[in-house]
């Protein structure tokens, strides 16, 4: 879902004083997959939103048809939750993270510590292609599956094998509208990249 | 970059201090925007004052301000850096351990403590 902008931009919520490191992790999926719920729900200020240009050879193939309108934009998504004891101030930024949005991919992911990947169980190859950015890009990433309401059990072993994740990789669930689940899956995240820090790049 | 009184009197390809890069080639996502204590001028387009605006009442980042200016990134962040430019806002790059704004190549690789203290302070919330 391509989240339309309010009527008035919300007022601006300045960043703390003092020295802190400014980070940011990536939440990407395909359209409709909750990355922006997700946002929102830990985010200290309203997501905010930009419109980015994408590249036109998009057009013909892209989903982004919006009463019958195609647009020329892709929406980004972003939040920030301050970590004052550890003076880190994280944004999340969320995007569909797909080759027509090159335009902006490499700014997007310029620095990134790492991104989660939310995957439906419905369709798992619409993640496919973000996966693969993100590898491209050298980052590591945690999956999580986000749960809808009427999502069936699944084998996690089978969703695994599925998108072919690496051993390493960790596979949660998460539920994009809960706070405590979407805040242990960028903990898990957190811990993956610790005990990635330093590792040999394949 | 000085903080003098009124306008600087270089011409701006010579504000960045004889760096020949333009800073909009250093300007990030999250490269966090001062006010330097320089008002808009009436030389300035609509959009700059809007943004001088919005970063006189405290730091921004280059994409929060886009998004409160409900601009592209990009356009936000050519903007910003014709102000950084021109005395008018001061660049600070995300972390605090790089020189202003500058992005350096090769220290794009998180540090482990970094990431220790992000997972930490995601623990203590």
């Amino acid at each position: 879902m391509v989240s339309s902008p309010s009527s008035s931009p919300p007022s601006p919520v300045y960043l703390p004083d003092g020295d802190f490191d400014l980070v940011k992790i990536l939440i990407v999926g395909p359209f409709g997959i909750g990355k922006t719920t997700a946002i929102e729900t830990v985010s200290e200020i309203r997501s905010l939103h930009t419109e980015e240009p994408m590249t036109q050879a998009a057009a013909s193939v892209d989903d982004l048809v919006v009463d019958g309108k195609t647009t020329t934009t892709v929406a980004l998504d972003f939040g920030r939750i301050t970590l004052s004891g550890a003076r880190i101030v994280l944004y999340l930024f969320g995007t569909p993270g797909q080759e027509r949005f090159r335009v902006i991919w490499d700014e997007i992911t310029q620095g990134a510590l790492g991104a989660l990947v939310l995957v439906d169980t419905r369709r798992l190859d619409a993640s496919f292609e973000v996966m693969g950015l993100i590898e491209e890009a050298g980052l590591d990433y945690v999956v999580a599956l986000n749960r809808f309401p009427d999502t069936p059990e699944h084998e996690l072993a089978l969703v695994r094998s599925k998108l072919d994740l690496e051993d390493h990789t960790p596979l949660v669930t998460c539920d994009a509208r809960d706070r405590t689940s979407v805040l242990d899956a960028l903990r898990t995240l957190a811990d993956h990249l610790v005990s990635r820090a330093g590792a040999e790049l394949p | 970059m000085s903080r003098g009184q009124g306008r600087r009197l270089v011409p701006s390809y010579l504000a960045p201090g004889g760096s020949s890069a333009p800073t909009r080639n250093s300007l990030q996502a999250l490269t966090v925007l001062i006010a330097t204590g320089l008002s808009a001028s009436p030389h300035h387009t609509p959009a700059q004052q809007r943004l001088l605006d919005l970063t006189a009442k405290g730091p921004l980042t280059v994409a929060e301000s886009a998004g409160y200016l409900r601009l592209p990134m990009g356009v936000g962040k050519m903007i910003a850096s014709q102000l950084v430019d021109d005395g008018y806002l001061m660049a600070r790059a995300p972390l605090t351990g790089l020189p202003d704004g500058i992005r350096t190549p090769g220290a794009e690789q998180p540090t482990k403590s970094l990431l220790e203290r992000v997972r930490d302070g995601l623990l203590a919330l």
